[in-house]
């Protein structure tokens, strides 16, 4: 990894950044960052304007205002300074046919200003490291499968060591196995290089990343921790009780642990009825709900509470207007 | 520099490899056999007043036209449309690297194919006596135009990569080489044949007409003249060419 330039404050800044096609408005506004060594998952609905910000970092497509930087330098003003400390793989994975593995690796690392005598090592060590040596080393890269493809281009993007890397669904078409081995491997990097990734399997970005930034029609809606954005888009907890009591009494119970409490009717089978029981953020009964009811004489067969994932948190977040509650 | 020098190694080795260039060659080659072949028999029949040589290489429009927008459709609108070009513009590699990359590449390519084409006079010289041989033309002929084809090829496959870099289409990047080639190598001929001297009102034509005669180009150099003008012609057009292609792939979104 390049040694010689400062430590910056972030890896990677998006400083309200615009892009406009005409009269339609693909970004608008963002802004956020990615400090460095930080796993970032970069999340929104299909057509929110991920690919067009992740191209307009990467220098492959320039933005209509606002401020693009990659490790403290301009995509705009000196995109081939940018481009020396960025790896960008794009959504489809564009690789040429007709190269062998190993050829286009020594090509890309050629192009990518690794040291002459650093080629070789290099281009072995990422075929190692993304499991391409045993069997794709050899091969035409037309005939490798969805997998294979982006392992190669996982491995182009680790080649030069760079300070950054944007890679945009590296998981899409892959199985469960390959999906493993991805993550593995996005997760070795933590603390190595600033990572920004889209996805949309949001258990895998659950898994892996430190940071969220959520986007909705090219607007920043949420970013931050998992844990904050859960607090503030979701501030309740939510329970799953199973009784034979009915509504009244469970909402007269519910109410003498905490008066904010809500009840909500599910389902009713064999005399038993499920509710939703949700209680305000921060509420002391959370701890003390299941004591109330039993205390409170109410037969009660089962009581959960609600784990929000991720999944949750995108929900919220895309459903309420842009620009509406960010975090910074 | 040191891009450019990894570009270009790639493309030449592609090239080499792809069996577009040899699909091209093939039809290069066929199409120069014949018409040399043709021109060796009207030479054998009676005296005409250019030598078969300089005969054949009068039909240079011919490959010209067919053959190199083969060579050149693919270099851009398939990488276009495959995204490697996007791909590989995420690369400290710059769009000018890329470019002349592609261009010296094709050119070198097309003067290989121009060379090999060399071969059929030196066989047929070599399968004839002292005084028939003799016939067949001078060599300065065939190397001056040799040099007539390596200038201007400059600008023709410019031409050709600047038709490749504004679409995703191979095709329509042949066809589109396929016309700016003909209008280049046509309109020169045509102002040469219009009696541009009897009309007063087209009497501004008359220099740019003396510079773009394509033909009167390959006659100097056939001849052994050597002017300047055509070297500032095909010099200037190549980099416009190539300063317009690395302005379209930069502004490729």
């Amino acid at each position: 990894m390049n040694e010689a330039a400062p430590l910056p404050e972030a890896a990677v800044v998006a400083e309200r950044l615009t892009k406009r096609y005409g009269s339609l408005t693909a970004v608008e506004d963002l802004s956020f960052s990615v400090a460095p060594g930080e796993i970032v998952g970069f999340l929104g609905p299909n057509g929110a304007g991920k690919s067009t910000t992740m191209r307009i970092l990467s220098g492959t497509m320039s933005g209509t205002s606002g401020r693009a930087a990659i490790w403290g330098v301009s995509v705009a003003l000196d995109p081939a300074g940018a481009k020396r400390h960025l790896a960008y793989m794009p959504e489809n994975n564009p690789l040429p046919e007709d190269l062998r593995v190993e050829e286009y690796l020594t090509l890309r690392a050629r192009l990518k200003d690794v040291a002459p005598d650093r080629v070789s090592e290099r281009v072995r060590r990422v075929m190692e490291d993304c499991d391409l040596t045993r069997r794709a080393s050899g091969r035409l890269i037309g005939q490798l499968s969805k997998g294979f493809r982006q392992r190669v281009g996982i491995a182009d993007a680790l080649l030069a060591e760079p300070r950054v890397v944007i890679l945009d669904e590296p998981t899409i078409g892959l199985d469960p196995h390959q999906i493993l081995g991805i993550r593995e491997l996005i997760r070795s990097l933590r603390g190595k290089m600033a990572v920004l990734i889209s996805s949309h399997i949001l258990h895998e970005v659950e898994q892996v990343c430190d940071k969220v930034v959520i986007i909705n029609r090219g607007r920043l809606v949420a970013q931050g921790r998992t844990e904050d954005l859960r607090r503030e888009l979701l501030p309740e907890a939510a329970f799953t009780v199973v009784t034979r009591a009915d509504e009244a009494a469970l909402l007269a119970a519910c109410r003498a642990a905490d008066p904010a409490a809500a009840v909500v009717a599910a389902a009713s089978a064999d005399g038993w009825n499920t509710f939703r029981v949700t209680l305000p953020v921060g509420s002391p009964a959370r701890e003390t709900l299941a004591g109330s009811l039993i205390g409170a004489g109410l037969a009660l067969r089962e009581i959960a509470e609600e784990k929000f994932g991720l999944e949750d948190i995108f929900l919220a977040a895309t459903r309420r207007a842009p620009g509406e509650g960010r975090r910074s | 520099m040191r891009h450019f020098r990894t570009l270009l190694a790639h493309e030449l080795r592609s090239a080499a490899l792809s069996w577009n260039t040899w699909a091209a060659a093939g039809l290069f080659l066929a199409l120069m056999g014949g018409i040399h072949f043709f021109a060796l028999v009207d030479a054998a029949r009676a005296p005409a007043p250019r030598s078969p040589v300089e005969a054949t290489l009068w039909f240079f429009w011919l490959p010209l036209l067919c053959v190199l927008p083969l060579l050149t459709m693919r270099t851009f609108a398939e990488e276009r449309r495959s995204g490697t070009l996007a791909a590989l513009l995420t690369t400290p590699a710059s769009p000018a690297a890329v470019v002349w990359a592609k261009f010296l590449a094709a050119w070198i390519v097309w003067v290989l194919f121009w060379l090999a084409f060399a071969a059929f006079p030196f066989l047929a010289a070599q399968r004839l006596d002292g005084a028939n041989a003799r016939a067949l033309g001078e060599g300065s002929a065939l190397w001056g135009g040799l040099c007539f084809i390596a200038v201007s090829g400059l600008l023709h496959v410019a031409i050709g990569i600047l038709c490749s870099c504004v679409t995703r289409s191979a095709a329509l990047a042949a066809l589109l080489a396929f016309i700016s080639l003909l209008a280049l190598t046509a309109a020169g001929g045509a102002l040469e044949t219009l009696p541009i001297e009897s009309w007063e009102w087209l009497g501004w034509l008359r220099e740019p007409a003396a510079h773009l005669r394509t033909f009167g180009h390959l006659q100097d150099f056939t001849d052994g003249v050597l002017d300047a003008r055509p070297l500032v012609l095909y010099g200037t057009g190549t980099l416009l060419c190539l300063g317009l292609a690395v302005l379209t792939v930069e502004g490729q979104e």
